[in-house]
Parts: structure tokens; C-alpha cells; sequence
């Protein structure tokens, strides 16, 4: 056997593991009908390519909905992120969706200012710290219950978002700002040229085949979108392995983990738990902040009305890294699940392929977030999260 | 036992516990939340443009300089001036009140408040019972629509009975609405007891579907849209089939009946609470969960009842908004859901309190459109308020500490001590 087909046979086999194994029959069940309902959705638009379902696949294969599935994913996973920091060190961060809401405005009205999306960038993420800041002192130093804290850091930048575009703009929805470039337009040296030159020729994989790249790469059927996303998007993935690292390599990814699992240990070991939860909760707010910036420059709109443009992400991603078991992998693979729901409805909305109303449509995601919970909502949480830690010191 | 020993244990019963502790701190949340919305107010006056200020800090101020002469050393001028503001948000909500007690603002402000009281209590059955209901808008939401849009099949058959067609009709449609929001509170509810589901996300899922699917069904004449508007809503009610208004003029769109029906729900939801046995589960269950389910409580069961009695308070709230002030439904319900959540926690969950909550709440709520003419704030000043005041009496132990830190200061005390006001009874260590 050659080593590519056993390492092929290894992936497979630890793919099976961790779909299957240690589930309960029910999620099994659930698991098995979503693989063979893809199955059968691929296998009908290959035999009866004039019917719906070759019509969904297209959509599906799309290089825009992979373009939008990425864009979609930049907050959620960014919050998402931030999440897994925050709950692993004992401090259940629910007021993501308000670091996000601060951060989109703050960074709107931070580029409109300077005149620069990076400073923008930098000032939605500077704006999101400062209200987790608020945030971990209340619940660390004051003892809140972190779930009222959290929603009272959603009301308050729900409020206070529309208040400022308000102020500033003299309305919900703010002037338009540019927007984050993407690669082939951003005018780096050498790259932004390369991934648009033609490179014309065949590559003779021994597992995948025959690859093309007589196009250029942005070119490339649905991949292509990989090589012509945001800088929010290369971000993304940067920060995801380095959270993994962070949290499974480094001494600090150990005192986090310990300050949410047994944090008198990690006192004794002379480590100062709330020192620690600090970190992790300012973290969360430098993260989400990129995520919710991000979002609102790829727009280069902030929309206030209603439940504002992050339209519930921050709560998306608290179930994204549930779902993803606080492992910053899973809950990146989790993300793309939802974002990916998120952008076939929108490619499916724009395109009115199967005449589905838009408001249902646009339940796709919610839906599928209470049924991921549901049926996966079962992760065990750190064991000291959501109480506040006394060292019986200074009192 | 005689009538002064009663009201003697009542008044103690008042006293004692943490009830003065708990408004205390809803009380220094309140005004801390003030202070720093004035605040912000002044920090937006900084960031508008506008010719002249509205208001001017000077260092020293002009009280000083009027004796001394000359000028302030230190001088901002700011374009929004915070005690106005404030004057118009507090005292324009009751309008004139002294000279016409049914003045459409003050009107305005009651009617509020009514809808307000049914969101609040909803949030705080909920709490009590130690699941957060952070979904009474979407219950609310089904709740109105079920109201709008079954009536306008029923409400025609009683249609010749004058008065009794009300008296059949009104009380129908404070049914259908607790009918509508009870089984949609139940949904959270269950996936939380039987799936473990966080209710918090899926219960903030659920609100996002409610205004979809709510949008759905009446952005179309096929299904609930009135063929005769443009905006999306359903067609109007006849007259008979809403709350009548007494007293106040019918164009105020407030009714006295829905207040008192308000006022009845509150003391009944305390009843409940607190002198049944049902109310007694709930609330062990909220505070022990562990205790009550060896009580032989069943505790998944508890969760369920308690989600939908909770649905079903915020879907009579929406009803009562189709009924008294709209008389249809619309899109784009206002956020009373969310706001109910700050009125109970105010309220320190107490169905009682709830009503001088939401009274406030509704002066805030009224005052905003005062605001909005008056001035050029933006009323969306109220909305953060509403968060602030919520992370406030959350952290009851920063008015501990400031008030230990003043209680140093003067002769021997005992150190107030209880439970949190803002726990719901979740949470101890």
C-alpha cells in the first residue's frame, strides 16, 4: 500500500471517529441521514443534471458561495474564537454579539475619520476591548453573573451603536466608507499579479489525478474564491491556528485552561486566576473586534435598524465553538457549516432559484443553529465557568 | 393573631430579607445608569455638529465668576445639553398631568407601561424559575399575531352583539395571544429540559424566526396582508373586538381595561409564585434545583411549565399591543421584549415590582418621542440606558463594597448581607 492511500485511509478512519463514535444514537442517526442526503444530492445533479437539485449543487459549487461563505465566517469565527478563550478560563463571554455591533460601528466611523481602513480596522478592535474590559471587570472584580453582564454588554452596544450613527450620521445606518481590499486589488507586490496570471499548465497528482491550472488562480472553479478573499479572511485563518497552538502549546493556553477547570490548582501554583481571566477576556474583545470591524469594512456600511448587521452572529459563534467543543479547529469548521447555510441562502435569494420567500429562506441559519443545539448542545463546559473565583485575599 | 401583629409581620417581611438591599440597589443603578447616560449624552454633543452649544462646563463656573469677575479659565461647549434632556425624557412623558390627567402623552406613556408589565413578568416567571427567557419578543411576536389574525375570522360571528361581542371577543383575544406565546415560550423550553439546548441562544433564535416568519405571512395579500395598504400589516380589527377606552380620548390609543387587566395579571402571577404550591416548585427549582428535584420535583417538567407560563404572559403583552394600540399587526414590533428583560431585572423579578418598573420603563418609552421632538438626541438614548441599567444590578457587589466603604465611615452597623438581586436565583456559590 503507498503511503498516500494509507494516509488517505487514516483520514478517513479518524473523519468516521469523530462523526460517529462516542454519539448517541440519535446523533448518529441524525449524522448518517445529513452524509447520505449529500450523497443523493450530489448523486441526482450528476445523473439528472436538468432538475433542482443539479440547480442547488451549482449553487452550491459555486466560487461566490464560497467567496461569501469566507466573508461570512470572518465574524463569527473571530467571535467564535474569543468565545473559546473566554468560557475556557471561566468566564462565559454571551455579550459577544455587542463587541461585535461596537466594533462594526466604531470601525465604520474610525475609517470615515482617518480616512484608512487599517486604522479603522484597529479602532473597532480597540473599541471592542475596551467594552469587554468593562465587561471582565464586572464580572471579575464585582462578582456579576456573567450571563445578565454578558446580555446587559449586548443591550448596551445594541443601544449605543444606532445612538452614535445617530450622532454622527444622522441616522441608523451610517455613510458609506471604503471598503477592505481584496488580494487583486490590494496592490501587494508580486502576489496580487501572480494570483491573476494565466499559468497554464497541468499538474499529474498520483491520488487527486489531473489537476488544470491553465487559468489563472483566482480563476479556478470554486476554489478560485481562496486565492481573491479580504485580508479579513487570511486573518481568520492565521488566528485559528494560532488559537489552537495558543491553547493546546503554550504556558498561557495551560493557566487559561486551568483558571476554567480548577482554578484553586492554578492559584497554588502561584498563578494569579484573575490576572489570567483578564487576559482571556480582553482577548475575546481584541478578537471579536476584528471579526465585527472586518465585517462592517468588507460592507463599508454600518446598519443599525432593527437587530443591527451582525443579525445575531455573536450568538451564532457561541453555538459554532459549542458545536466545534472549544476546540478554535471545530469551531472553525463549525462556522463554515453555518456561514455556508448562511451564503447558500443569500446565492439562493439572488438567483430566486427555487421561488422560496425570502423571509423563510433567511431562518435557514437560526434553524439550523437550534437543531445543531438540540441535537449537540450536550458539551460539557469547564468546570468552574460561569463562577467567579476568590482567592480569600484583601478582604 | 391581631390586625397591628399582622401588619407588624407584613411590615417586617418587607424589611427584612433583602428587599431593602435589592432596591437600594436598583435605585443606585438607576441613577448610576443616568449619570453616565448624561454622559454619553455630552460625549455625542462632542462628536454632532451644530452652531451653538447647548450647553457650556466652564471651570470655574459662571455661579463663581459672577462674584469673583472676569471670565472661566476652563470652557467646552457641548451641542446637547443633558438636564434638558433628561427634563424632556422624565417630565414630557406625563405632559401636562395636573391640568389634563388624560393628555395623550401621559396616555401614551400608560400604555407603554401596560404592555410593558405583561413583558416583564413574562422575563420574570422565567427567572424565577432559573431559565433565562431572553425570547419574550418572539413570544410576543406570535402572540400579536395569532391575536390579529385569528380574530378577523372569529370576531365577525359576535359582530351584531354590541357589548357582548366585547365581552365574548376581548378576552378570546388575550387567549389566543397566551395560547400563540405560551406554545412558542414551551418550544425553548423543552429543548432545554429534554435536549439540554442553552435556552439563551436558542431562545434569541426563535425571536430572529418570529420576525421572519411574521414578515412572511403578512408581506402578501395571498396570505394575512391588508390588500388595501402598502405597508406590511394585516387588516384592522373591527372597533368592538378592542379594549374600549375609558376616561382617555379613543385617539390615545390607551385603555384603562388593559391597564387594570395588567395590574390584575401582576397580583395574580404573585399569587401563583408565592402561595401555591405550583409557584413554590418553580422557584426551588430556580434556586435548588438539586433540593427540588429530591423534593420530588420534577424539575424537566418545571422548565417546560415555566417557559410556557412565561410565553404566555408575553404573548398576552402582544395582544394587548394588537388590541389597545394598533388595532392589526405590523411589522417592525417594537423591542418590548428586551426592555421587559431590564424591567424585571430592576424589578429584582418581582411580579409586584414589575409594575413600577415597567411604569418607569414606560415613562422612558414615551419620553423618547418627547425627546426625539424636542431636541436633537437621539432618542436611541433610551436603548442604553436599558443596557446600562441591566449591567448595574448585575454587579450589586460594587454597591456592596461602596457601601461598606462608606459604612467605615460612620458609627457601627451591620453589614448588609443577601442574596443578589439580579441571580433569579441561579446562581450560588
Amino acid at each position: 500500500m503507498s503511503s498516500a492511500t494509507e494516509t488517505a485511509s487514516r483520514s478517513l478512519s479518524r473523519t468516521y471517529d469523530y462523526l460517529f463514535v462516542g454519539r448517541s444514537r440519535l446523533q448518529q442517526v441524525v449524522v448518517a441521514a445529513g452524509l447520505v442526503a449529500l450523497l443523493g444530492l450530489v448523486g441526482a445533479a450528476v445523473f439528472f443534471p436538468e432538475t433542482a437539485a443539479a440547480d442547488l449543487v451549482a449553487v452550491l459549487t459555486d466560487s461566490s458561495t464560497l467567496a461569501a461563505t469566507l466573508r461570512l465566517s470572518v465574524p463569527i469565527a473571530f467571535a467564535a474564537l474569543g468565545g473559546i478563550f473566554a468560557e475556557k478560563s471561566g468566564v462565559i463571554n454571551i455579550g459577544l454579539e455587542g463587541l461585535l455591533i461596537i466594533a462594526a460601528f466604531t470601525g465604520i466611523y474610525a475609517t470615515d475619520v482617518t480616512g484608512s481602513v487599517w486604522f479603522g480596522l484597529f479602532g473597532g478592535v480597540v473599541a471592542s476591548t475596551l467594552l469587554a474590559a468593562l465587561f471582565a471587570v464586572v464580572c471579575i472584580e464585582f462578582k456579576a453573573d456573567q450571563i445578565i453582564a454578558g446580555l446587559a454588554v449586548w443591550l448596551i452596544a445594541l443601544g449605543l451603536a444606532p445612538f452614535a450613527s445617530t450622532v454622527v450620521y444622522g441616522g441608523k445606518t451610517s455613510a458609506s466608507v471604503a471598503t477592505l481590499p481584496t488580494v487583486t486589488d490590494m496592490g501587494l507586490p508580486f502576489v496580487s499579479a501572480f494570483v491573476t496570471t494565466e499559468l497554464g499548465f497541468v499538474v499529474d497528482l498520483p491520488v487527486f489525478g489531473v489537476l488544470d491550472l491553465q487559468s489563472s488562480l483566482v480563476g479556478l472553479p470554486f476554489f478560485g474564491a481562496l486565492f481573491d478573499a479580504g485580508p479579513a479572511v487570511y486573518l481568520m485563518f492565521v488566528a485559528v491556528a494560532l488559537s489552537w497552538y495558543t491553547l493546546n502549546r503554550t504556558a498561557f493556553g495551560r493557566w487559561v485552561r486551568a483558571s476554567g477547570e480548577n482554578p484553586k490548582a492554578l492559584d497554588t501554583a502561584g498563578v494569579n486566576v484573575h490576572r489570567v481571566r483578564y487576559a482571556a477576556v480582553l482577548l475575546s474583545g481584541v478578537l471579536a473586534g476584528v471579526g465585527g470591524a472586518a465585517l462592517a469594512l468588507g460592507i463599508g456600511q454600518f446598519t443599525g435598524s432593527g437587530p443591527t448587521m451582525v443579525n445575531g452572529k455573536g450568538f451564532i459563534a457561541i453555538v459554532a465553538y459549542l458545536f466545534g467543543n472549544y476546540n478554535p479547529i471545530g469551531a472553525f469548521f463549525s462556522t463554515i457549516l453555518f456561514a455556508g447555510l448562511d451564503a447558500t441562502q443569500l446565492t439562493l435569494q439572488a438567483r430566486d432559484v427555487f421561488q422560496v420567500p425570502r423571509p423563510l429562506v433567511r431562518t435557514i441559519p437560526y434553524v439550523a443553529v437550534i437543531v445543531v443545539l438540540a441535537l449537540f448542545g450536550r458539551t460539557r463546559l469547564p468546570s468552574a465557568a460561569g463562577d467567579s473565583y476568590d482567592s480569600g485575599e484583601g478582604e | 393573631m391581631s390586625a397591628s401583629d399582622r401588619a407588624r409581620s407584613a411590615f417586617e417581611r418587607i424589611v427584612t430579607a433583602s428587599g431593602v438591599e435589592r432596591l437600594l440597589i436598583s435605585v443606585s443603578a438607576l441613577v448610576l445608569s443616568i449619570l453616565i447616560g448624561g454622559v454619553i449624552v455630552l460625549a455625542a454633543g462632542r462628536m454632532a455638529d451644530c452652531g451653538t452649544a447647548a450647553y457650556r462646563l466652564a471651570l470655574p463656573g459662571s455661579f463663581v465668576t459672577q462674584f469673583t469677575g472676569g471670565s472661566a479659565v476652563v470652557a467646552m461647549g457641548f451641542c446637547y445639553d443633558p438636564i434638558a434632556v433628561y427634563d424632556l425624557l422624565f417630565l414630557g412623558a406625563f405632559g401636562d398631568v395636573l391640568g389634563d390627567p388624560t393628555n395623550g402623552q401621559f396616555a401614551t406613556t400608560l400604555a407603554e407601561t401596560t404592555v410593558l408589565a405583561f413583558a416583564g413578568v413574562a422575563v420574570a416567571v422565567a427567572f424565577r424559575a432559573g431559565v433565562f427567557n431572553i425570547g419574550a419578543q418572539g413570544q410576543l411576536v406570535v402572540g400579536a399575531l395569532t391575536t390579529a389574525v385569528t380574530l378577523l375570522f372569529v370576531a365577525p360571528l359576535f359582530g351584531g352583539l354590541g357589548v357582548l361581542g366585547t365581552v365574548v371577543v376581548l378576552p378570546l383575544g388575550l387567549l389566543l395571544g397566551a395560547l400563540g406565546g405560551g406554545l412558542y415560550g414551551a418550544l425553548p423550553g423543552a429543548l432545554k429540559a429534554y435536549a439540554d439546548a442553552n435556552e439563551v441562544i436558542t431562545t434569541i433564535m426563535l425571536n430572529f424566526v418570529a420576525t421572519s416568519v411574521a414578515l412572511w405571512l403578512v408581506n402578501d395579500s395571498s396570505r394575512f396582508k391588508d390588500p388595501d395598504s402598502f405597508s406590511n400589516q394585516t387588516v384592522p380589527l373591527p372597533e368592538f373586538s378592542q379594549f374600549p377606552s375609558v376616561f382617555f380620548r379613543a385617539r390615545d390609543d390607551f385603555s384603562v381595561v388593559a391597564l387594570a387587566v395588567g395590574v390584575l395579571t401582576l397580583v395574580g402571577v404573585w399569587y401563583l409564585l408565592t402561595r401555591t404550591s405550583f409557584g413554590y416548585d418553580l422557584r426551588t427549582s430556580g434556586i435548588q434545583p438539586d433540593a427540588a428535584e429530591y423534593g420530588g420535583v420534577d424539575a424537566d417538567r418545571t422548565v417546560v411549565a415555566s417557559m410556557a407560563l412565561s410565553g404566555a404572559l408575553a404573548g398576552i403583552g402582544g395582544a394587548v399591543y394588537v388590541l389597545m394600540m394598533l388595532g392589526n399587526f405590523q411589522t417592525g414590533v417594537p423591542t418590548y421584549g428586551f426592555d421587559g428583560i431590564t424591567v424585571s431585572i430592576l424589578a429584582g423579578n418581582n411580579p409586584l415590582g414589575v409594575g413600577f418598573a415597567a411604569l418607569l420603563f414606560g415613562v422612558l418609552k414615551s419620553g423618547s418621542i418627547v425627546v426625539q421632538v424636542g431636541s436633537d438626541v437621539p432618542p436611541e438614548l433610551v436603548g442604553v440606558l436599558r443596557g446600562l441599567i441591566i449591567l448595574f444590578v448585575a454587579m450589586p457587589e460594587f454597591f456592596r463594597m461602596a457601601g461598606r466603604r462608606f459604612d467605615s465611615l460612620l458609627p457601627e452597623r451591620e453589614e448588609p448581607q443577601g442574596a443578589v438581586a439580579t441571580d433569579g436565583g441561579v446562581s450560588d456559590e
